[in-house]
């Protein structure tokens, strides 16, 4: 089988490899571009573990190719904090609402509230607990996660240093 | 960055995260048959170049059962589907994948299978030798008769098999440099890990070195040690080159061990006032085709529980572990305490039912008035007042006017002995500390500051939890069993004290600024040889919608948790078991055909909760002292059981149907009379 | 997980991926967003030597009013469609159905025209575009056909896609005024296929029914389309008595089979159940407008 030359921009650094066609986005990100924040959890697209943003859409990275991202843009939790130290506030939010026990679905998760919260806000439990259940957690029982996501809204809409992803307009009339 | 910004910045170091140069990568061949004989092996690693038997160390362990030993790769016999037989190694996991698929021929003579535990009982026996399929047999209580009782009520309960599915799965990484096996792994008990590796190999205790990684839950799955954790030592020490294998969910579903699976066959007799005679029981374990899991122990773990909070004056109890042609069973949060507070409780509701009383009002005719040890050996404080508080706190009385509701209440049995183990090490300012229960996913750094910044007076900000490893501290136990906060917080407050008279010896008076200067080093086992056990009870409100479907409204927990050391974490720990609590009662079961083949095929098959099927949960908390030095009681797994027996009981409420069976089965939900 | 070695191409035109399925024949597949298609192959339950990746084909992902209908490009993601307001004001039926399809990031990478060519019988939108009379356009070597929806399913992963064709877009008619429709799914959560699921559109004139378009999900070999109930809707009002008939009608159109999920007759139960709240549902969103 031959390789592949893709060129997939992860964080705002254009990573160019060869790869085996057959790689997974999730390899892509972690063997590849060395970030290993993001996950596998289930293998079978339910967890969510591996949850990072395709040009601004929240997917599951082991259900996509690398090939498939080939010219795309990837955002990572890596790709969140604004410089070394300084989180997003949603991160910072699911630290100080204790969003995490394990912390091994953590970054799927913010990853896909930081979707979430970018697309929409004044977001009701249910929207929100609809929204992250394609994200499996088993330690939190969901809540601290849910009051995490509202609490982040709260930051976001009162402060306006942190990164923002562009999240594609819905398309359509 | 604390471990909590690391983990949320994506900065954790979990297994899979080692990388390291000339890294091999492990990938097993496994059976595909519940019970077969091995004709032929070709290729891959084999029984040939690892010899060798598990041994069973950690949670629930048992030992003497030579014969049943599970073999690190099968020989000639597979006693279940998804049994290592072979293994395969290349540079990169989805080469090691390809080799597992194409790389090894194996010739199997099938056999008929014994997948129902309680079939097993009159089966042929599984092997040569064997009179029967009972791996561990024996009565608790004494046998006893009650003439013309005038009630008895029998019944027959169901805890199906749960998949512990953590989301991050079992994983390892091993090292080899010519004189000591170092490996990194997903683990409740660094200990028990190098126990496991030091016996099965036959290596000196110095020789091997455990290390904790980041550990993404484990729920009782990463108390022991597993055949594929050897292959991989034995790969790294043979290949002199790193090892890693990370497991597939489906690998999990099929070959880790999961919990529950366990019958309950129970006979209750009382008078028409409600006051229980006596119970009799058979406990009945699906321990799976080898021994080594927890199966062996849960039968009469089971079975001591089942008098439950109350002052039954007679019991006797047949616990019984049997052969089937599953993986061995092993421990899932709760880890036979579920199950007992299933078997007990919906008995008591059906004798509330059956004399026409409010449930809470015969719990409280059975309370224990003072402190109580029933005949199958459990220990009770005084249950009535805790009982009375309950109902008032939850306010039992309201909530069932309003309908739905299922209160249930148990007896937790943290899992004491012996003790743990806590090591405080000073130095540069900054405060490291080690537990001899290694934590994965409870969060032991919140109360391990909180202890600190009590016992030692300094900011919890220089405290640093650390993860476990066997040469920062020689020796420990686990994180499991609801001990942590009771034993490893009790050896921490020990070593803590200590290391004040420490300073105090050399300074003439302790000082915070005087501990921060120095280098101080101080290890502390907390031997503790009783049980401990204290009370909880939960209530739950349902609905049931048009399809059938029941929806958890209001989940109540009321847990007597001595002093509570760190309110967050105490509010997580509830939170997740509660969430476990509705997942075993509703979603989550592991499903067997007749050939022993697995039905379930996916997390998401095995029923692991997502946010959208659960409510938000209340935790009151009922005061109470602990005489232990860090006052804490348990609490870890109790929300995994009172949440099932609570919400079958408000599914009984709602629906007139009587739960026996956990999963429920959704169909026979929707047989509910008010549909028809 | 991580499935067997294959050879990739991403052509950027539809007519250079028909050449290269024909090129290639059985050996080849088209990957969509591969949703369905790349968990089957990282279980190692397939494997495909060619995939063909439709990604890099630009003119196939968009949703655009025609005159008489709604055109949906097959690459147009199920989340692009599900928030679309000409879909949310013109096919309530579609944005139920597609809130429902999987879980919100499997929308996020998933494509209309991969749910619908996948012909897996649990898919939901084939069941929604039988009830909206869908057509869909194929194209082949030999140039561009359409086949109605109700053409379309013929089997399990059989569909009226010839080897080497390609599903374009769908094409989706607008129903007159006093039209509306809705999708109930019963599932036991999530992570999970359907045990039913019901697409229901309606057409009213002064409380009669004019035109009913009923099909079901997870029913049978294929998505099924419910003619009796359809038929028997014609001409009459939505009486709680004739509600009841027509969900008897759609029950008899079913074809389960007792699985992990239920028996036959709880499954027949539940599409009973769940084609009176449609039926109603569709109603209520017919007499709004």
């Amino acid at each position: 089988m031959s390789n592949l030359k893709v060129s997939i921009t992860v964080n705002g650094e254009r990573k160019e490899a060869e790869i085996e066609p057959r790689m997974l986005l999730v390899h892509f990100i972690r063997e590849v571009a060395g970030l290993t924040g993001t996950h596998v959890g289930c293998d079978t697209t339910n967890c969510g573990a591996c949850t990072v943003l395709l040009d601004g859409r929240a997917v599951k990275s082991c259900t996509v190719l690398a090939a498939q991202a080939n010219g795309k843009k990837v955002t990572t939790i890596e790709g969140l904090s604004k410089g070394e130290n300084k989180l997003h506030p949603v991160q910072k939010a699911f630290v100080d609402k204790h969003g995490l026990q394990c912390g091994f679905c953590t970054s799927g998760m913010i990853m896909t509230s930081f979707w979430l919260l970018n697309k929409k806000r004044k977001l009701s439990e249910e929207e929100i607990r609809e929204a992250i259940s394609g994200n499996l957690c088993r330690c939190t029982g969901y809540e601290s996660i849910v009051d995490s996501i509202q609490e982040a809204e709260r930051r976001m809409d009162e402060s306006e240093e942190y990164i923002e992803e562009e999240i594609p307009a819905r398309r359509g009339r | 960055m604390d471990l909590t910004e690391k983990l949320v910045s994506g900065k954790g170091n979990f297994v899979d995260d080692i990388n390291m140069p000339g890294m091999l990568h492990l990938s097993f061949v496994r059976s595909p048959y519940a019970r077969a004989k091995i004709l032929r092996i070709k290729g891959g690693i084999t029984w040939k170049d690892v010899d060798l038997k598990m041994a069973s160390v950690g949670e629930g362990a048992t030992k003497g059962f030579e014969y049943l030993e599970h073999p690190v790769l099968a020989k000639d016999y597979v006693g279940y589907v998804g049994q290592p037989v072979a293994a395969v190694y290349a540079d990169s996991p989805y080469e090691a994948e390809d080799l597992a698929e194409t790389s090894v021929e194996v010739d199997y003579e099938p056999l008929k299978a014994i997948v129902d535990p309680e079939m097993s009982l009159t089966a042929e026996p599984m092997y040569p030798g064997l009179k029967s399929n009972l791996l561990a047999d024996k009565y608790l209580g004494a046998d006893f008769e009650i003439k013309d009782a005038p009630v008895i009520i029998e019944d027959r309960f169901v805890n199906h098999r749960i998949a512990t599915d953590p989301i991050e799965p079992r994983g390892i990484v091993a090292a080899y440099d010519g004189n000591r096996l170092t490996v990194w792994v997903s683990t409740q008990s660094v200990h028990s890990l190098k126990e496991g590796f030091c016996e099965i190999m036959h290596l000196e205790p110095e020789s091997v070195r455990v290390i904790q990684t980041d550990t993404g839950g484990a729920f009782g799955l990463k108390g022991g040690i597993y055949p594929e954790y050897i292959v991989a030592a034995y790969l790294a020490m043979r290949e002199k080159r790193p090892v890693k294998w990370i497991e597939t969910r489906r690998e999990h579903l099929l070959a880790s061990r999961p919990g529950r699976g366990v019958v309950g066959k129970m006979k209750l007799y009382a008078d028409r006032t409600g006051k229980i005679l006596g119970i009799k029981g058979d406990v009945i374990v699906d321990s799976g085709a080898f021994a080594g899991g927890s199966g062996e122990f849960s039968a009469r773990f089971i079975a001591m529980q089942l008098t439950g909070p109350y002052e039954i004056k007679n019991a006797y109890i047949h616990a019984m572990s049997v052969l089937t042609n599953k993986v061995p069973q092993g421990p899932y949060r709760g880890a036979g305490r579920p199950e007992a507070a299933f078997f007990i409780e919906r008995m008591v509701d059906r004798l509330a039912d059956e004399l026409e009383m409010d449930p809470v009002e015969i719990r409280l005719k059975n309370a224990t008035t003072a402190p109580y040890v029933s005949p199958t050996g459990l220990t009770v404080e005084a249950s009535k007042p805790f009982l009375e508080s309950a109902v008032k706190a939850m306010g039992y009385h309201d909530h069932v006017r309003k309908g739905n509701t299922g209160f249930g209440w148990f007896v937790l049995v943290p899992a004491t002995m012996p003790g743990e183990t806590a090591r405080i090490l000073v130095d540069g300012g900054t405060v490291k500390v080690w537990l001899g229960g290694n934590a994965h996913g409870q969060r032991h750094d919140l109360f391990v500051r909180s202890i600190l910044s009590d016992e030692l007076g300094i900011d919890p900000s220089v405290v640093e939890w650390q993860k476990g490893d066997t040469d920062q501290l020689e020796d420990g136990v686990g994180a499991w069993g609801s001990r942590s906060a009771m034993m490893g917080g009790s050896a921490l407050v020990e070593a803590a004290r200590k290391l004040r008279k420490e300073v105090e010896n050399k300074y003439g008076k302790y000082s915070p600024q005087k501990l921060l200067e120095g280098k101080w080093d101080s290890y502390e086992f907390f031997h503790y040889d009783k049980p401990y056990n204290n009370l909880g009870a939960n209530l739950i409100t349902v609905h049931q919608d048009d399809l059938g479907v029941i929806h958890v409204r209001e989940c109540i927990s009321y847990y007597d948790l001595g002093k509570v050391l760190n309110m967050d974490n105490v509010i997580g720990q509830n939170a997740g078991g509660c969430a476990e609590g509705i997942g075993q009662t509703l979603y989550e079961g592991l499903m067997f055909d007749e050939n022993g083949q697995m039905m379930t095929s996916s997390i998401a098959d095995a029923g692991v909760v997502t946010a959208d099927l659960v409510p938000r949960y209340k935790l009151l908390l009922h005061k109470s002292e602990s005489s232990l030095p860090s006052r804490a009681k348990g609490l870890g797994e109790a929300p995994t059981i009172g949440t099932p027996v609570a919400l079958a009981r408000a599914i009984e409420v709602a629906t007139g149907l009587r739960i026996r069976e956990t999963p429920i089965n959704p169909e026979y939900l929707l047989s509910a009379k008010k549909f028809h | 997980m991580m499935p067997p070695a294959f050879e990739y191409m991403a052509p950027t035109d539809v007519d250079e991926a028909i050449d290269l399925l024909n090129r290639y024949g059985d050996d080849a597949k088209i990957l969509a967003g591969g949703q369905s298609l790349l968990p089957l192959l990282k279980s190692r339950i397939t494997s495909i030597p060619y995939l063909i990746s439709l990604s890099e084909v630009k003119d196939i992902s968009y949703i655009t009013d025609g005159k008489n209908s709604l055109k949906i490009g097959a690459m147009t993601l199920d989340a692009d469609l599900e928030y679309s307001p000409t879909v949310r004001k013109n096919f309530p039926i579609l944005s139920d159905a597609l809130g429902q399809l999987a879980d919100p990031l499997v929308r996020n990478m998933g494509t209309v025209g991969g749910n619908l060519s996948h012909g897996d019988p649990s898919n939901d939108l084939p069941s929604v575009m039988l009830a909206l009379d869908a057509t869909f356009k194929i194209r082949g070597k030999s140039g561009e056909r359409e086949v109605h929806s109700r053409d379309f399913y013929m089997d399990t992963f059989v569909t009226a896609l010839e080897h080497g064709e390609i599903l374009t877009e769908i094409s989706v008619p607008y129903w007159p005024a006093a039209s509306g429709g809705a999708y109930v799914k019963f599932r036991k959560g999530t992570w999970n296929f359907s045990v039913a699921g019901v697409a229901v559109q309606l057409q009213l004139d002064n409380e009669i029914v004019k035109k009913a378009g009923i099909a079901i999900t997870s029913m049978g070999p294929t998505a099924l389309k419910a003619s009796e109930a359809e038929n028997y809707l014609k001409g009459k009002k939505l009486t709680a008595e004739n509600v009841r008939h027509a969900a008897e009608l759609v029950v008899a159109a079913s074809q389960p089979s007792s699985d992990s999920y239920g028996s036959v007759e709880y499954k027949k139960e539940i599409l009973r159940r769940i084609s009176v709240q449609a039926i109603k549902k569709a109603q209520t969103r017919a007499e709004v407008k």
